[in-house]
């Protein structure tokens, strides 16, 4: 998989000096640029790519947008370290004095479950029964012999507290029955020290909780942005068409190039706003020490980026296209529905997958289709259920198929932008003559 | 230069072979009834319909990407981004049209002085009056400098002083080598500021040339009022004289080429005190009101 990932932002690398190398090739000759061919194409789409961008970082709703994501990212990763902490020392009441052995075992048993102690004198079981009602101590262990708690234990209970309790009522146990054999204290101690055995396995365990919350986190975030943006270009598009600027703008412009501007100004803030909330997940998980980042979820990180490029690249020339063939807001609307629907599936199953820590059949086949694939497959990372081959046919298959409906959406662009009045049928576009 | 330009919709149709020339340094009226196919040669001009045949030809070749770049439009139904800064979206035209950044701000600056829109550069277009609107309309297809100027209906809903303005500019563009092909519908405007006028129905051509030539070509016409008789009945008796109108009293009469002048003068002093009795240029209405007959 990391081989994958690092491999296509080499190519990405490799590309960025190849043309820098290029340019400064070019201006060390003093040579002019190409004003024929490539050079007033990419001059157009430049400037519509501009306009883009400069109108969609002015708009309230971006910036707004922004905001909240950046907040909720920051809620995301600073609540669960913030309770962590509260969770660190469980305040264990003690009524009695706590002979050696125990208090080892008490030390011992909390490391085990991942949590610290803090033992605390209690003068009385009523002391320690008031503490526990009011909740100033989690437990306590009554004259070497009980455990008392405030609420009965549940079996599925999974809080620090219970898991505490559990193992100490089992330790503890065996420490009060190592005393009562009378054993010495070198026998006594290294039964208490005693390693658990290394348990191996075949297949990879299930992804613990921090990569889980990344994949989540980042499938939010992927449909959300990706729902934004395609929004971003139906209406932007609808509108030009609308407002009959487009005809003012096709008397200068091609309209593949209308059309590549637009989908490459809206995809750079795209980009630029993902690259933004990637960074900021980075300096602020680091800096507060989360979990957020520590196994395999810095990869889940990096393949929900690169999915969002590519979802962005399939679905913007879907979304343009279908932008062209309207002309009013509520034509856009019954458009925008059936359009939804696949993002929405596959959101849908790749949110149960990572929900469930288990990948299903659907997901894995979802994973490869190119409208699904943004979603099912960076979860599918995250659950450690794709080698590296697997994830770069999917890639491919993915960019194949964009190049495929990149052709379609613009040959359905140039047909039905012109054509006002009533909504224009796909079959209509592909069958009969171009306005 | 249009050359045989086709272009069918369905059953319709809108281009049947039509052609004709543009000449440097006029404006030129382009007038038809609705459905005549004037919006459809202006889209075909700037390669935004898809002609079945016939080619656009500027200065001996092929109209291109590149040529196009060259030309301005304004199209019928007006285009503007209603969010937009005004100044912005002029200068943001100007560039589409190859304009260097600082070109393209210097003209803005320059046409929006010049159309009176200067004090609303940096308003958003929807927040514009509806003549406002027009002049922005215009000084996008004015910005960067254009050799052939096309507008469709540019001159509908403006108020008497927005015309004007707008016609001054039209004919400065023209004294300054600019070509400026425009649609109307207002005849008496077409008139007062176009040399030449190019007259289209069912997509073929009617009739064009110079204004003066179409007005001073057909037959006679004759203004004549006679005292006391609103409804020139005296007129209609006459044998190769039709009464094209009658307005407050005065006649507006058209002669076969058989009738003598004297003989209408002689018909309607027996009818009345003579008033008026002057001979009239064909009025642009009448070129093309006969040219569609």
């Amino acid at each position: 998989m990391k081989v994958a990932l690092i491999a296509v932002f080499a190519v990405m690398v490799a590309s960025a000096r190849l043309w820098l190398r290029r340019r400064s090739q070019r201006a060390a000759q003093n040579l002019p640029r190409r004003r024929s061919g490539l050079g007033p194409f990419s001059s157009d789409v430049a400037l519509v790519a501009a306009r883009e961008i400069r109108e969609r970082l002015r708009g309230r709703i971006f910036r707004v947008g922004t905001v909240v994501i950046l907040a909720a990212v920051a809620a995301a990763i600073v609540i669960p370290v913030l309770t962590r902490t509260k969770a660190q020392a469980e305040q264990v009441g003690v009524v009695g004095a706590l002979a050696a052995p125990f208090r080892t075992a008490v030390i011992g048993s909390a490391e085990s479950v991942g949590t610290k102690v803090n033992l605390v004198h209690e003068p009385s079981l009523a002391a320690a029964r008031g503490a526990l009602g009011s909740g100033s101590i989690d437990l306590a262990i009554v004259h070497d012999r009980e455990l008392l708690v405030n609420e009965a234990i549940a079996a599925n209970d999974t809080s620090t507290t219970a898991q505490l309790v559990l193992t100490l009522a089992q330790n503890l146990g065996v420490v009060e029955a190592m005393v009562a054999a009378k054993l010495s204290a070198a026998q006594a101690s290294l039964l208490t020290n005693a390693k658990p055995l290394h348990v191996a396995s075949i297949q990879p365990g299930k992804p613990k909780g921090a990569t889980q919350t990344t994949s989540v986190v980042g499938l939010i975030l992927v449909f959300i942005m990706l729902s934004q943006y395609n929004t971003w270009i139906l209406i932007g598009v609808m509108e030009e068409k609308s407002s009959r600027v487009v005809e003012v703008l096709l008397a200068a412009v091609r309209p593949v190039k209308l059309l590549a501007g637009k989908v490459l100004g809206i995809g750079l803030v795209a980009f630029s706003q993902a690259a933004l909330i990637v960074a900021f997940t980075l300096v602020l998980a680091s800096s507060v020490g989360s979990d957020l980042l520590k196994g395999t979820a810095p990869l889940v990180l990096a393949s929900t980026l690169l999915w969002l490029v590519l979802g962005y690249a399939f679905y913007c020339w879907v979304y343009a296209a279908a932008g062209s063939m309207a002309s009013r807001q509520d034509q856009v609307q019954s458009l925008a529905f059936p359009l939804s629907l696949p993002a929405i599936f596959g959101y849908v199953a790749a949110l149960t997958a990572a929900g469930s820590g288990s990948a299903s059949s659907l997901v894995k086949v979802l994973a490869y289709l190119p409208p699904t694939a943004p979603f099912a497959m960076p979860v599918l990372v995250g659950l450690g259920a794709v080698t590296w081959w697997e994830f770069a046919a999917s890639v491919a298959l993915s960019l194949v198929c964009t190049v495929g409906v990149a052709k379609l959406a613009a040959s359905v662009y140039q047909r039905a932008i012109l054509r006002t009045g009533q909504r224009v049928r796909f079959r209509e576009v592909l069958s009969r003559r171009a306005a | 230069m249009l050359n045989g330009l086709t272009r069918s919709y369905s059953d319709l149709k809108a281009l049947d072979g039509l052609s004709f020339t543009v000449t440097a340094g006029q404006v030129v009226g382009f007038l038809g009834p609705n459905g005549a196919g004037k919006t459809t040669t202006m889209r075909a001009i700037f390669g935004l319909t898809n002609l079945d045949s016939g080619t656009v030809v500027w200065k001996g070749s092929p109209v291109g990407e590149a040529e196009r770049r060259r030309f301005g439009y304004m199209p019928e139904e007006r285009g503007l981004y209603p969010a937009m800064h005004v100044a912005e979206q002029v200068e943001y035209l100007g560039r589409l049209h190859g304009m260097s950044a600082h070109d393209a701000e210097s003209a803005t600056k320059m046409w929006l002085e010049r159309l009176g829109v200067a004090e609303r550069a940096d308003s958003k277009v929807d927040a514009l009056s509806h003549g406002n609107q027009q002049r922005v309309q215009l000084a996008a297809a004015l910005v960067h400098g254009p050799e052939l100027l096309i507008l469709d209906e540019p001159l509908a809903g403006l108020d008497p002083t927005g015309i004007d303005a707008i016609a001054e500019v039209l004919a400065e563009q023209a004294r300054s080598g600019c070509c400026v092909l425009f649609s109307s519908h207002q005849l008496d405007q077409v008139e007062d500021l176009c040399e030449s006028v190019t007259i289209i129905d069912h997509g073929r051509l009617v009739v064009t040339g110079k204004v003066d030539e179409l007005a001073t070509s057909g037959p006679r016409r004759l203004v004549v009022r006679v005292e006391g008789d609103r409804e020139a009945s005296w007129a209609r008796a006459i044998a190769g004289v039709t009464v094209s109108e009658v307005d407050g009293g005065a006649a507006r009469l058209v002669l076969e080429p058989s009738v003598d002048s004297d003989s209408v003068l002689r018909s309607a002093m027996g009818a009345g005190r003579v008033t008026e009795f002057v001979f009239a240029r064909r009025r642009l209405s009448e070129v093309f009101r006969e040219a569609l007959a």
